[in-house]
């Protein structure tokens, strides 16, 4: 039961549209030192799935740069590899429009190979699973194609790309896209389980029709069509989506609850990412931290408190940080304030800077900058 | 197969039983005990010799391997996995004749010259696998070429008053070894050898040879080598090291060492990037500090949570403190738990072990005569009892 990758790294990038104007969504910081693929990617590592293709189309430096040569993931190997799949150079520099023509780009990458399954997968959501035990429900279903799933709760009514209904068999009955969850209706997390060979036939087939989206133009359509067999994959751990800046925050703060933590980072199924070889973090004079995630490298003399404090962050002195997240490398200046604020990489916040936002709408300072 | 030549390549000695130690070296090599929240005692000699362009390592291990040799791995963490040179753990093999242990510091290396002489290195940088210190081996390298010495040892300035522990070298103007004196009573100069010494190999080889063909010989640089070379009028050099240096050779200059850390200007700065400390990492999420947390001058490492106090501490990866616990001045390895109410003071906390709820470790100095008072230990894997007290200078 062979089984190779395919990662989407720059679909949802409008998404997050204030994060990602420099890197992919999947490079996107989270969770105080990793970065959204390394979810899929430890997944996919810790399930023994090696051989991975990453789509992605541009601002892949950051991405790279994070990935290095995947040792980190326990992704250097032999025989079967991680590899770029950016776009030939063709003329057409738009965005996809859509996960069928940019599959359709991976074509050669999954033609090549002699597996008999594909895994293909989002970057924004993020959990902890298992994909052997996924791979073996998918051989004994028999299906063309297996969702990966959850149950989301029903109130209050949140709209979602991919709703799905099954039998008590597993087995989907009806495809809704783009709708409120419904009772006893699942949610996609964006993780197909497709046989190999049947993926490079719907490929071909929907690319010559000139169709892109894979969950209404091909998974929606042949399932009305009865011309395709679907099974869900019910996942019941954590699922953390990051459809936009308010979800992305609140599942950053999702992280203060020790449910979670031990659910997504449960030590059997470690989540990796790139070592950095930082010192422990300091707590120096005057700090006070309370509810926060803090990561190696930092140091703290101020306040933090409901936070999440990515690697080599310095919070001065009075300085106070309270339910925000700063990433790599930020200095906070003795005596400023942040409140709901998202700091990227390497931010400069001068003494006496005070930022106050929201949970919903929370201050973002790009990357590099000063405030 | 083809070795390229080396310039200089580094023999880490590694086998010590470090029996000082005790319960924390009961069932490893005293180089792979647990450092500073994240590090291993042999993280440092290899951090130190990848900083200073060295590519090319010999650890040789002797004593419980298990643990130090899986840490090791293939030096992936160090940058040390290349493919011309790169890290070689060198434990003790059976020959045709005479297989043996190492015996002292210069039979482990004679035991290795065939594999020294595959790399043909005009100079050989032999370490120990137990002391702290950030050093650049290239700048100790460079006074020995321009010395044109037979062999270079590190010195570090002690206090005279404690002259009298260490080997001690005496020598001139020009920096030049006249004299050395292993422990002395009446100590000449206070220029301790750190245990880090450059050789040329040629010279070295044919000491080891002849060493080795003594039956009187310690087989030990300090007792034997190094006073032979001063002898014969070889020149032996001197490499004055500023900086922090210590030979972390028993429970208290553990403990101390680990204490030097802390502070906002502290005696050893692992938080500069310059001569940074590798370590192999374990995926750990970040620490969490919980809302009814209290941390003081202390290091907390990458997968602890702390819910308690900790006050002038080292808190090591995938520590758990209980709420209601408190811990001060001590140092706590990676992936040990303290449950709820327990107090610690002035005590090393092994890997892995388990404090129960209520339990009493160490004390304060204060309330206590110098000679009654000493860290107290809980060693690697222990389990303490609920409502246990140990005193200070208990090892459990």
């Amino acid at each position: 039961m062979k089984a190779m990758g395919v990662i989407f790294s720059n679909i949802y990038d409008s998404a997050l549209a204030q994060l990602t104007s420099m890197r992919t969504v999947a490079s996107l910081p989270f969770g105080g030192r990793y970065r959204f693929i390394d979810f899929v990617l430890s997944n996919l590592s810790n399930s023994g799935i090696y051989n991975i293709g990453i789509i992605t189309k541009y601002n892949y430096r950051s991405l790279m740069d994070h990935l290095g040569n995947l040792s980190d993931w326990d992704l250097n190997r032999k025989n079967e590899s991680v590899l770029f799949l950016p776009p030939f150079v063709t003329g057409n520099t738009g965005v996809y429009k859509g996960k069928l023509e940019a599959l359709h780009s991976a074509m050669n990458f999954i033609e090549t190979s002699d597996h008999d399954y594909v895994i293909v997968c989002d970057s924004t959501v993020l959990c902890n699973v298992d994909f052997r035990a996924a791979l073996r429900q998918h051989a004994r279903s028999g299906c063309d194609v297996t969702i990966l799933a959850n149950r989301e709760p029903f109130d209050p009514p949140k709209k979602h790309p991919l709703i799905l209904k099954a039998d008590k068999n597993n087995l989907v009955t009806d495809i809704l896209i783009d709708t409120f969850v419904q009772p006893d209706s699942y949610v996609g997390l964006g993780m197909f389980i497709f046989n190999r060979k049947h993926l490079l036939e719907v490929l071909e087939e929907t690319y010559a029709k000139g169709l892109v989206h894979l969950e209404r133009d091909f998974l929606q359509r042949k399932l009305n069509e009865n011309a395709l067999t679907i099974s869900v994959y019910p996942v019941k751990g954590v699922v953390l989506r990051n459809e936009d800046i308010r979800s992305y925050y609140a599942n950053n703060m999702a992280l203060m609850d020790k449910a979670v933590r031990d659910d997504l980072f449960n030590p059997d199924r470690p989540i990796y990412t790139k070592v950095r070889d930082e010192a422990p973090t300091y707590y120096g004079e005057g700090n006070s931290v309370k509810n926060s995630l803090i990561a190696d490298g930092c140091k703290v003399n101020g306040t933090v408190e409901n936070s999440v404090i990515f690697r080599g962050v310095s919070v001065e002195k009075d300085a106070a940080v309270v339910s925000s997240i700063v990433m790599q490398g930020a200095r906070i200046g003795k005596g400023a304030h942040l409140e709901c604020v998202i700091l990227d990489k390497n931010v400069t916040v001068n003494d006496g800077t005070v930022l106050k936002g929201t949970p919903e709408h929370p201050v973002i300072i790009q990357k590099g900058e000063t405030a | 197969m083809f070795f390229r030549k080396k310039d200089c390549i580094a023999m880490i000695l590694a086998g010590g039983q470090g029996s000082r130690l005790m319960v924390l070296t009961e069932n490893t090599a005293k180089p792979a005990v647990p450092f500073g929240g994240k590090y291993r005692l042999i993280d440092f000699p290899l951090s130190n010799c990848v900083n200073s362009g060295i590519d090319t390592v010999g650890i040789m291990t002797q004593y419980q391997p298990l643990q130090l040799n899986e840490y090791i791995g293939h030096g992936l963490p160090w940058g040390l996995n290349s493919a011309n040179g790169g890290i070689h753990v060198l434990s003790p093999y059976s020959k045709s004749q005479n297989s043996e242990w190492y015996k002292g510091t210069a039979n482990a290396i004679f035991q290795n010259i065939s594999f020294i002489e595959r790399y043909q290195p005009s100079n050989v940088l032999i370490l120990s696998g137990d002391h702290i210190y950030k050093m650049d081996y290239s700048k100790m390298l460079s006074l020995h070429v321009k010395n044109e010495a037979d062999c270079t040892i590190a010195v570090i300035e002690v206090p005279m008053a404690e002259a009298s522990r260490f080997g001690i070298m005496n020598t001139d103007k020009t920096g030049r070894i006249k004299e050395f004196q292993e422990k002395p009573k009446n100590p000449k100069s206070n220029k301790a050898s750190m245990g880090i010494y450059v050789f040329r190999w040629d010279v070295l080889k044919k000491y080891l040879i002849e060493d080795n063909e003594d039956p009187e010989s310690s087989n030990d640089f300090g007792k034997n080598i190094i006073p032979k070379l001063i002898r014969d009028g070889h020149r032996l050099f001197a490499y004055d090291f500023e900086g922090y240096w210590k030979d972390v050779g028993t429970i208290e200059s553990l403990w101390q060492s680990n204490m030097d850390i802390l502070g906002e200007k502290p005696l050893l700065d692992m938080r500069s990037a310059k001569n940074r400390i590798y370590a192999r990492n374990y995926a750990h999420p970040c620490s969490y500090i919980a809302p009814g947390a209290e941390i003081v001058n202390s290091y907390v490492a990458e997968g602890s949570t702390v819910y308690g106090k900790v006050c002038n501490s080292i808190i090591s990866t995938g520590c758990i403190v209980e709420e209601g616990a408190e811990i001060h001045n001590s140092f706590i390895m990676p992936n040990a738990v303290i449950e709820k109410r327990s107090v610690i003071r002035y005590a090393i906390i092994g890997e892995d072990a388990t404090v129960h709820a209520n339990a009493r470790i160490g004390d304060d100095p204060a309330f206590y005569a110098k000679k009654d008072w000493g860290i107290a230990v809980v060693g690697k894997d222990k389990v303490v009892e609920k409502n246990k007290v140990l005193l200070p200078k208990d090892i459990y």
